[in-house]
């Protein structure tokens, strides 16, 4: 029984010290998608573009390996 | 002062002969061609909607535009196309292939779990039959 209860409280350290940095990076992550998300929507053609233009090259680059 | 005003003369005259008049027709071709190139720019994103799209799944369309130039880059028919075929099969099949089967078994054990159930409470009942006379005795 001391043993669970001693892994339930080191799981329960962990989590506290580990829970703000997940929210940290998830916060990030979150505002990292949103920019990206506003930019595409903003400039649609040039995101394409860049896009076909990336295809394009991978496209080659395959061919050739 | 005076010199500047000869200059500038004398290179506005080519414009006024018959140099400047070619000039200004290349002028306006390349506008009209930059035009028309505009519209049907504009005419195609109409068409497709490609703004539309983009706002509604902006990951989906730069996905699509990278899957249009790699076919356009000739990567078609390449060992990388393959591989992530294969491995798009492979992830394909199991999240189809694996809940279903999930499925199958839960129904599996459930049966033999019923059926084992039933025939232990049958056992008993012999038994419990089969114990009274035995008792009574």
């Amino acid at each position: 029984m001391e043993m669970a209860e001693q892994i339930e409280s080191t799981v329960r350290e962990v989590g506290a010290r580990v829970r703000p940095q997940l929210d940290d990076a998830k916060k990030r992550l979150t505002s990292l998608n949103s920019n990206v998300t506003d930019y595409i929507k903003e400039n649609p053609g040039r995101c394409l573009i860049g896009a076909i233009a990336i295809g394009f090259l991978v496209g080659k680059i395959a061919r050739r390996v | 002062m005076r010199r500047m005003v000869g200059m500038e003369t004398s290179e506005q005259k080519p414009a006024n002969g018959h140099g400047g008049n070619e000039a200004s027709w290349v002028n306006d071709s390349a506008h009209k061609a930059w035009d028309r190139t505009r519209g049907a720019v504009a005419e195609l994103k109409r068409a497709a909607a490609i703004e539309e799209r983009v706002n509604r799944n902006p990951y989906g369309s730069i996905a699509a535009a990278l899957g249009i130039g790699y076919v356009l880059g000739g990567g078609i028919f390449t060992p990388l196309t393959s591989k992530i075929v294969a491995l798009g099969l492979r992830i394909g099949i199991r999240l189809a292939v694996l809940p279903m089967l999930k499925d199958e078994i839960s129904v599996l054990a459930d049966a033999l779990g019923g059926e084992g159930e039933a025939g232990e409470a049958g056992k008993g009942r012999r038994g419990s039959k089969a114990a009274k006379p035995s008792g009574e005795r």
